[in-house]
């Protein structure tokens, strides 16, 4: 079993070197060929180990310890692979996400230059996710979050000669800096407390410690609420909650298969991952529950009225990621773990499916993203369609509920929707409850119109002469063109190396919920997750959602039902509309088209705010004061005085004389002054 | 009075260089350029001769005190020779292989020489006028030694215009001073000033200082040492750095500690606004050069700022440091120039920085050298520039100048930044060519400095340190 | 009666024309030269008349060894000029001014 987890979650790493390393050397092929082949590998044990830890006999917990980390006085870290039943899943998502991911880059990034560099990012990101999930303390879980961190800050960045690019890239890293501090604060409490950093040890300890309170700013605090609430800002940087939101939508930037691995199935789930891991310590913080399931039914909202305005179909399907990151998030605030999970898992398959599929087209577009220049795309892209509406089927959640059969999105987010109907009697749980019926109405909206706008309707790629040059400069930007383009204008489907993963995820989209609800969220869910997720004695959520009445379960189908029928309205029979939606607008388009001012109030007040404070203590107390007169004034001065010494230096013996006779006037006059003294 | 022969005997160094260079004109008269080879040797002979008749000469006054023959005079001589003849060996060689060689060169620098050992010994303001004169002129020919140059041209009429008008400031001082104090003697306007001969003397000192502080190079009177030092042929600034600063600053020394012992207060007072502006200026305006020769020209008016800051000390301390300064600065820029001179590429001098970019791997020993003649003249421990310092520092902090000490180390450490910027252009920056082979002569003078500087120094600092004072208590300070 | 202020007004004059010659003038080198003269014979103005009114023969002779000086001078000055004027084909002040900073 050691040998087979090591393989599992080292073999991206080797991977990532050999590609990384030898990648120009031993050519394109190769490269993919070795990383592809090792993600296939791992993904094959993901799932053997997933079925042995769910159904076999290795069930319970392992610890593989492999390397002592850090060992200083009662400060004990070391680098291991922790097995449950939650670590399992992560697995599985995430290796199956990443290995069809590899595989459908072969088609997408088939003109890009720098294949083997793209590989061996796309392989290191794997396997920092996979340290991150395997983590059995908090050292290691926070090694895996930066690991992760960097290789989305490196394939965001990907094109790089692209300014926005960049741009985009530093706004990620630095967002998630903010997370990370609390994060790490979060991190420093818990070791303060506890004197211990492996979960192991400090899960049992968390419940004696559960009324202890700490006085700051002559406050009483909770000393677990604090710990968790830091936590989960960390949380909420990497998971794009609100708030720190805004680097997700500008990291699309990056190529789409590096949008559908890191910033849909798996990277910015880590969030949701910790919280549900850190289930004992959450247990006992009711405060930070409160305020993770505020934060995320926010997201929830926020993120789907912002999808309903944007034109670029990677950045709606941001927004959508966002918004059910948010539903993951409330579902863990209100308790219900479990469904947090596997909303998570069922995400993974339809949201990588979405991405795909959004990467098909923008592929088969020449890589035009704006859906307004779309249209009309599904005759000449029929399986790209068919797992595109599979996918949006999925995630707006349409089922029986009287049967309880369902796309995936359909058993996961009415889970999450009932567990907070069974919170309600605190207002925050009714607050996620309304919220999460009334934003599933939006992902109905928000998702048919992208279906619409992109497959339906009249192609406005056609007589569209801009479209061709747009596309030209996107290429240009993109640095790898298209082979075809003698026939450039018509819109193609994707090659079957990229039709291959999105008909494997479409599988996953159709099958995961009715396949694993009953272990995830069922009757068998203590069961299934052995202890991996805790339950307070009284949290009883799951229960309850089971007991929801027939008229709490239609409710999210109900909304879904008129958000669709909503964008059927709009989008497919009144074409027009959205046109004259965008250009009446009025303040609430212009409020949910400009995301809600978020970018431009951070801008106003953090980033200016930033800067002023670094300009008041870089540049008036740093430089102009102690540089001003220490070093740089000196050699400021000195350069100055430098120039304009250089400068009398005429070369012409008048003006030499002159100074000559300068000198013997000043010096005279300088004497007698001097004298008269 | 003395006698006749006393007088000779006296004189003898000037007179063997007098002579000499008159016999040596002969020969090279009618040998025409086949024998400058000869006279070459001659001079330097002659040099040598002149050296170590000033070393071994007896001491004392004569011509009517014109003419003083004593410990400090005999000092400067040796030294002066000396570097004299590495000049006529460096330019000699230089010219040959310029294919320009004329026999009038060597007899230039035993003229130049023979003015310097005037100014060296010159005991009332007619000899130092003869003894300025005779130097200058020998050095603006020197100046102009290519004909076909138009840099050197240029150079020469520049340092011939200036020059000109500094000698009519000095003079115009030497008149005001005779006519106030009543000779032109040393010693009598000594007595007179103490006497008190009033303002107008004083007003004749400032004068003087200034005519002096450009055969110094001193700021503000150096404006033409940069272009000289760019246009001039490179030997001939060798030369020019070297020899008549060790000169000028002796009859600096002697010209107000002899001729102003009573009037320490004013003068000192304008000197050290002199050495101030020198070193400030030089410091500063080297900042951009990327011509070495202009660079290290500033260098010299940063240097020269030190010196007077012995001078200006006005004790017998501040002139064994002027004195031993001198020495070390001479060794150091001389060993500079014998390395530009040592380095060609492709038939051409080697001037500006980007020519010196990775010379550490074209020519390590000389690379090396120029390494250690850089950190000897910025200042750094334990090389020869660093006691330089040291002796000039320590004298006029004793002296109560520390306020304008303590500015010549600020100036010190920014002139560093310029030599750090040579050594990290040579040992770092990629070398845009293979440099020519670089001659014997140069590169031994750059290699015995280099050696000086940067170890001989430690066991050369004692015996140079008695001789300076021994020529220090000729001027009879406290 | 004429006294030593009045040789020594005239000597300042001439001092100060001598000096403004040079660098006010941006012709002529030759122009240089001859202020350069005239800075040296001021100076002797200036010597032959504090040698009279001293009674005093050494300012006499001190004069005597610049006017020699002066006439060196001008020969190595003029030399150079020369040599100058065959490289440039031109004695213009502001020619002078190949090398700088």
């Amino acid at each position: 079993m050691t040998a087979l987890l090591v393989i599992l979650v080292f073999g991206p790493l080797l991977g990532a070197t050999v590609a990384g390393l030898f990648g120009r050397r031993i050519g394109d092929t190769p490269s993919r060929v070795i990383t592809t082949g090792f993600l296939f590998l791992s993904c094959f044990l993901s799932w053997y180990t997933f079925s042995q830890v769910t159904w076999g006999e290795w069930g319970g917990q392992h610890i593989v310890r492999l390397l002592p980390f850090i060992n200083v006085a009662d400060f004990h870290s070391d680098w291991s692979i922790r097995l449950d039943a939650l670590s399992a899943v992560m697995l599985v998502v995430v290796t199956s996400v990443s290995a069809l991911v590899h595989l459908y880059s072969w088609g997408y990034m088939a003109d890009d230059p720098s294949k083997p560099r793209f590989f061996a990012y796309l392989s290191l990101f794997t396997f920092a996710m996979l340290m991150l999930v395997t983590a059995a303390d908090f050292m290691q879980l926070f090694f895996g979050w930066e690991g992760v961190g960097l290789a989305s800050y490196l394939l965001i960045g990907f094109w790089f000669h692209k300014p926005t690019a960049n741009a985009a890239s530093i706004k990620a890293f630095v967002v998630n800096r903010v997370g990370d501090f609390g994060f790490a604060l979060g991190i420093m409490t818990i070791y303060w407390m506890f004197h211990t950093i492996r979960f192991a040890e400090l899960f049992p300890l968390i419940a004696a410690k559960a009324g202890t309170n700490w006085t700051f700013i002559s406050q009483e605090w909770s000393a677990l609420d604090l710990a968790a609430i830091l936590l989960f800002i960390g949380a909420m940087g990497k998971s794009a909650q609100f708030f720190l939101h805004t680097w997700l939508p500008d990291a699309m930037e990056g190529p789409t298969p590096v949008s559908a691995l890191i910033h849909a199935a798996t990277m910015v789930t880590a969030g949701v991952y910790m919280v549900c891991l850190l289930s004992p310590l959450f247990e006992y913080a009711p405060a930070a529950r409160t305020l993770v399931t505020v934060i995320g039914a926010t997201t929830a909202l926020f993120a789907a009225t912002v999808g309903l305005a944007q034109n670029d179909i990677k950045r709606v399907i941001a927004y959508s990621t966002c918004s059910q990151l948010g539903y993951m998030f409330f579902a863990a605030g209100v308790g219900a773990y479990q469904a947090a999970m596997f909303h998570l898992f069922t995400h993974a398959f339809f949201k990588a499916l979405l991405f795909l599929g959004a990467g098909s087209v923008i592929n088969g577009m020449h890589h035009e993203q704006d859906m307004r220049k779309m249209g009309a795309l599904w005759k000449l892209m029929p399986i790209t369609y068919a797992v595109m509406t599979i996918g949006t089927i999925a995630i707006t959640g349409i089922g029986i509920p009287g049967l309880d059969l369902g796309f995936a999105g359909f058993y996961s987010k009415d889970t999450i929707i009932e567990a907070a109907w069974a919170a309600s009697g605190s207002p925050a749980g009714a607050f996620a409850f309304v919220v999460g019926v009334f934003a599933a109405g939006l992902t109905a909206f928000y998702s048919w119109r992208l279906v619409f706008m992109t497959f339906h309707g009249t192609g406005k790629w056609k007589h569209d002469d801009h479209a061709h040059d747009a596309h030209a400069d996107h290429d240009d930007d993109h640095g790898h063109g298209h082979g075809d383009h003698g026939h450039a204008h018509v819109p193609h489907e994707s090659p079957w190396v990229m039709l291959v993963p999105l008909l494997l995820l479409s599988i996953g989209a159709i099958g995961a919920g009715f396949a694993f609800h009953e272990y995830f969220v069922g009757e068998g869910q203590v069961e299934f997750w052995k202890g991996a997720i805790f339950n307070g004695p009284h949290n009883e959520i799951l229960h309850h959602a089971h007991l929801a009445p027939l008229d709490i379960k239609l409710a999210p189908l109900v909304a879904t039902a008129i958000g669709t029928i909503g964008a059927i309205w709009v989008y497919l029979l009144n074409e027009g509309m959205r046109a004259r939606i965008a250009a009446n607008g009025g303040p609430i388009h212009t409020f949910i088209y400009n995301k809600w001012f978020f970018d431009e109030l951070y801008n106003a007040t953090f980033v200016r705010g930033a800067k002023f404070l670094g300009d008041l203590f870089w540049k008036g107390g740093d430089q102009k004061i102690i540089d001003g007169l220490g070093p740089n004034g000196v050699a400021a001065v000195t350069a100055f005085a430098g120039k304009g010494v250089g400068k009398i230096q005429t070369g012409y013996v008048y003006h030499y004389a002159f100074v000559m006779l300068l000198g013997v006037a000043g010096l005279l006059s300088y004497a007698l002054w001097a004298w008269a003294r | 009075m003395m006698d006749f022969s006393g007088a000779v005997a006296l004189a003898l160094p000037e007179i063997i260089l007098a002579v000499g260079a008159l016999i040596l004109l002969m020969v090279g008269a009618f040998g025409g350029d086949k024998s400058t080879g000869l006279v070459s040797v001659g001079s330097g002979g002659v040099l040598i001769a002149g050296a170590v008749a000033a070393a071994y000469g007896p001491l004392g006054s004569t011509f009517n005190g014109g003419f003083v023959a004593d410990n400090a005079a005999a000092f400067a001589k040796v030294f002066i020779y000396g570097f004299s003849a590495v000049g006529v060996l460096l330019g000699d060689r230089w010219l040959k292989r310029m294919a320009a060689s004329k026999f009038e060169f060597p007899v230039l620098i035993v003229i130049a020489a023979l003015g310097m050992g005037m100014m060296a010994s010159a005991g009332d303001l007619i000899s130092l006028y003869i003894g300025v004169e005779l130097q200058s002129l020998a050095l603006y020919v020197l100046c102009a030694f290519r004909r076909d140059d138009a840099k050197a041209s240029e150079a020469g009429l520049k340092y011939f215009v200036l020059g000109a008008l500094s000698s009519g400031l000095l003079l115009y001082g030497a008149s005001l001073i005779y006519g106030f104090a009543g000779s032109t003697k040393f010693v009598d306007i000594a007595a007179a000033v103490q006497a008190g001969a009033g303002q107008g003397a004083i007003f004749g000192v400032v004068f003087l200082i200034c005519g002096l502080a450009f055969k110094v190079s001193a700021a503000p009177f150096h404006m033409w040492t940069p272009d000289v030092y760019e246009g001039a042929p490179t030997p001939v600034v060798a030369f020019v750095a070297a020899a008549p600063k060790m000169a000028a600053m002796v009859l600096f020394a002697r010209a107000l500690l002899q001729g102003f012992p009573g009037a320490v207060g004013q003068w000192q007072q304008v000197l050290v606004v002199v050495a101030a502006l020198s070193m400030g200026w030089g410091a500063l305006a080297g900042l951009r050069q990327r011509n070495l020769k202009r660079l290290l020209a500033y260098s010299s008016v940063t240097n020269i700022g030190y010196a007077l800051l012995g001078i200006a000390a006005g004790t017998d301390q501040g002139v064994t440091a002027m004195l031993v300064f001198m020495v070390l600065y001479m060794i150091d820029t001389t060993g500079l120039f014998a390395c530009l001179l040592a380095l060609n590429r492709d038939g051409k001098p080697m001037e500006t920085l980007a020519d010196f970019a990775g010379l550490a791997k074209e020519k390590p020993g000389l690379a090396l050298c120029i390494t250690g003649l850089s950190f000897s003249v910025m200042g750094i421990p334990p090389f020869a520039g660093f006691w330089a310092k040291f002796y000039v520092f320590k004298a006029a902090i004793a002296a109560g100048l520390w306020p304008i000490a303590v500015f010549g180390l600020v100036a010190s450490v920014v002139a560093a930044f310029y030599y750090l910027r040579i050594i990290k252009t040579m040992w770092f920056d990629p070398s845009p060519g293979r440099t020519d082979a670089s001659p014997l002569d140069a590169r031994g003078v750059a290699v015995a400095a280099a050696l000086f500087s940067c170890g001989l120094v430690v066991l050369a600092l004692n015996p140079l340190d008695t001789v300076a004072k021994l020529a220090a208590a000729a001027f009879h300070l406290s | 009666m004429i006294g030593l202020s009045h040789y020594l007004t005239v000597a300042a004059i001439l001092f100060t024309i001598g000096v403004f010659g040079i660098f006010v003038n941006r012709k002529n080198v030759i122009i240089i030269m001859m202020s350069i003269e005239l800075i040296l014979l001021a100076v002797n103005i200036n010597l032959v008349a504090f040698s009279a009114y001293l009674h005093d023969v050494s300012g006499q002779i001190f004069a005597m060894f610049v006017l020699t000086v002066a006439a060196a001078e001008a020969a190595v000055g003029l030399a150079i000029l020369v040599t100058f004027f065959r490289n440039r084909g031109d004695i213009a002040v502001d020619d002078a001014s190949m090398m700088k900073g």
